[in-house]
């Protein structure tokens, strides 16, 4: 088995190639501040870097810019929360596992907090049990960490329950960390709002949502075999999906649970990034952070 | 109505069953279909309940129409008849019409024709002949089953009998002058119309009843080469039945030389009858009995038919694999 991490870092130095190189790294290190008043040394300026930390002498001696670094006060923990339920095991928009995209975009959050010193923790579960591995450094235990969710996670699994998961990191975790929480399209429910309310008071939260299959489209655009629902096995005869009024229906009510989850999000402070699938993971990071960072 | 394959049905049943058995047991999931989260965001829509419970209703459509075929198909395999017994009236008749045409007997004969040209029209299998005779027999034509050429025939002898201008050619030939109304000749030249294949089979083996229709008077004058005893005698070895009318039954007493005593006998030893005539108008009705009597004869043993009755489960199936047709269209299957 090729290492997990390995398929992320690959993806990563894509990204990188495609854009300019370092840029993800100044995005996190913009959020994720844990700077102290000790300068360590000064590196080339990369898009999304804080103009503050611009050393404007140093950039007009150089004649580029030039930034500040700091030796950090302490150790950023990061906190990954996903869900490893039945419901993780379904397909995403763009057909792949929502596992796969999952993992991909743990993987990528977790090894830039790697690079940047920081330690990163794994809270997941379904609704039978939830699991927490502590927070470490290293790239084995970065390893270690998404092979877990990817064990986990299957057809065979407990049911989802995101809220049982938060809800053990609002118990259980001490002090101010950074929680990176990966979900599906979950529904707006009072309960969720209350504990990210809860959770948000003590901890920076960044939600990605891997978006869910499109049930059902006008056109009848879906294959022909349609889906099973992992929740009880139920099949979803494709010929009804593709009916237009079935479709216009499903649609409206797309929207409206988008915008009420979009909604509780906005209402807890908590920034949602979204993405469809594996391709898309680090733009989406990108754009997540380029969000938080604008909000924070 | 019964089934003829009757046991088809256990074992188009077993065959469903076992059928259904495997598909159950074997059943495996669709290998293209491919798990959602979340389905509640469809299956919650109303529109899409509405959407599946039509999708139900077809599908149950569909089963029906599916079982209503198999079933249908299954029965009319089996073959329903409906079984009737008959007891056949076998039509395998001979009749020789032996008219004597000297003058007395000409409204009589007409009668005989007349009846005889009604009853060809419905004969099926019978053959008929005829043969005039006065002092020579002439056979005006043999044992025949082309009815219309037959009837024609009869036509012609009835016009001839009734005198219509034109038609006394008809008779040409039956009187040589060696006498008149030569009744045992006569008969035996009828009897001689009969094929000579023994004993009253015929010649593909089935038994052919053969009867002779004789109307005359049997006032014989002149010297006749057989008698009417003797022309008896060989209708009965050739067992022929002789039934005999006779339009002018004026026997003084009960005299066994009486003429018409004797014509009595005659068709009596045969085995056949007798009827004396009071008037012409009386023919169908003695002809009918003589029909009757020989048809009687004839009744063979009872036989069971069955005719076959496919027309209701076929039309069920044929019912049936339309809808289900509709039914399969309408579910894009």
């Amino acid at each position: 088995m090729t290492s997990l991490l390995h398929r992320v870092k690959s993806k990563m130095a894509i990204f990188a190639h495609r854009k300019a190189r370092g840029m993800l790294d100044g995005e996190y290190g913009s959020v994720f501040r844990g700077r102290s008043l000790d300068f360590d040394d000064l590196r080339a300026y990369v898009a999304g870097d804080e103009v503050r930390d611009i050393d404007w002498k140093a950039t007009a001696r150089h004649g580029s810019p030039l930034i500040r670094r700091y030796v950090a006060v302490r150790r950023q923990t990061v906190i990954l929360v996903t869900d490893t339920g039945r419901n993780m095991a379904a397909v995403s928009r763009s057909g792949e596992t929502k596992k796969d995209i999952a993992i991909m975009a743990l993987g990528v959050t977790g090894y830039l907090a790697h690079r940047h010193g920081d330690v990163v923790g794994l809270v997941s579960g379904d609704a039978a049990a939830t699991h927490t591995i502590p927070a470490k450094s290293g790239e084995a235990h970065l390893e270690r960490l998404l092979r877990h969710v990817d064990g986990h996670t299957s057809l065979d699994s407990a049911a989802s329950r995101l809220e049982d998961q938060l809800d053990h990191v609002a118990r259980t975790v001490k002090g101010r960390n950074l929680l990176f929480v990966v979900a599906d399209e979950v529904p707006a429910s009072p309960a969720m709002g209350q504990v990210l309310r809860r959770l948000r008071a003590q901890h920076e939260i960044l939600w990605l949502t891997i978006r869910d299959a499109e049930l059902a489209t006008a056109g009848g655009g879906q294959p022909g075999a349609g889906y099973f629902s992992v929740a009880d096995s139920t099949v979803l005869p494709p010929g009804l999906a593709s009916d237009a009024s079935v479709a216009a229906a499903y649609a409206d009510a797309a929207a409206s649970r988008d915008h009420a989850r979009r909604a509780m999000l906005r209402q807890a402070g908590v920034t949602e990034g979204t993405v469809d699938s594996s391709q898309d993971v680090i733009t989406a990071l990108f754009t997540l952070l380029e969000r938080h960072r604008r909000a924070g | 109505m019964e089934l003829m394959f009757w046991w088809l049905l256990p074992a188009a049943a077993l065959a469903a069953g076992a059928a259904a058995w495997t598909a159950r047991r074997r059943r495996t999931p669709d290998a293209r279909r491919r798990p959602a989260a979340h389905t509640e965001r469809l299956t919650m829509l109303p529109e899409y309940q509405a959407a599946l419970r039509r999708h139900r209703r077809w599908l149950a459509v569909a089963a029906t129409a599916a079982a209503s075929l198999l079933v249908s198909a299954a029965v009319a395999a089996a073959r329903p008849v409906d079984i009737t017994t008959t007891v056949p009236e076998q039509r395998n008749r001979d009749i020789m019409l032996c008219l004597d045409v000297s003058g007395s007997m000409s409204s009589a004969d007409a009668a005989v024709v007349d009846v005889f040209a009604g009853l060809a029209r419905e004969f099926d299998g019978e053959r008929i002949g005829l043969t005039i005779f006065d002092s020579t027999g002439i056979q005006v034509f043999p044992l025949t089953d082309d009815y219309e050429y037959a009837q024609e025939q009869l036509a012609l002898a009835r016009d001839a009998f009734e005198g219509k201008p034109g038609t006394s050619g008809f008779l040409d030939g039956t009187w040589s002058g060696r006498g008149s109304s030569l009744i045992g000749d006569g008969l035996a030249t009828c009897l001689s119309g009969f094929p000579r294949t023994g004993a009253g089979t015929a010649e593909n083996g089935t038994p052919r009843s053969r009867s002779v229709v004789l109307a005359t008077d049997n006032y014989v004058s002149g010297r006749p080469v057989m008698t009417l005893g003797q022309a008896a005698a060989l209708a009965k070895d050739r067992t022929v039945r002789v039934y005999a009318l006779n339009p002018g039954d004026l026997d003084y007493g009960s005299g066994e030389d009486q003429p018409g005593a004797q014509l009595r006998a005659a068709a009596e030893t045969t085995g056949g009858a007798y009827y004396p005539l009071d008037s012409a108008e009386a023919v169908p009705g003695i002809v009918a009995a003589v029909e009757k009597t020989e048809t009687a004869a004839l009744k063979g043993a009872p036989q069971a038919v069955a005719a076959d009755q496919p027309a209701l489960p076929l039309g069920v199936a044929a019912v049936a694999g339309l809808v289900l047709c509709a039914a399969l269209w309408r579910l894009r299957l």
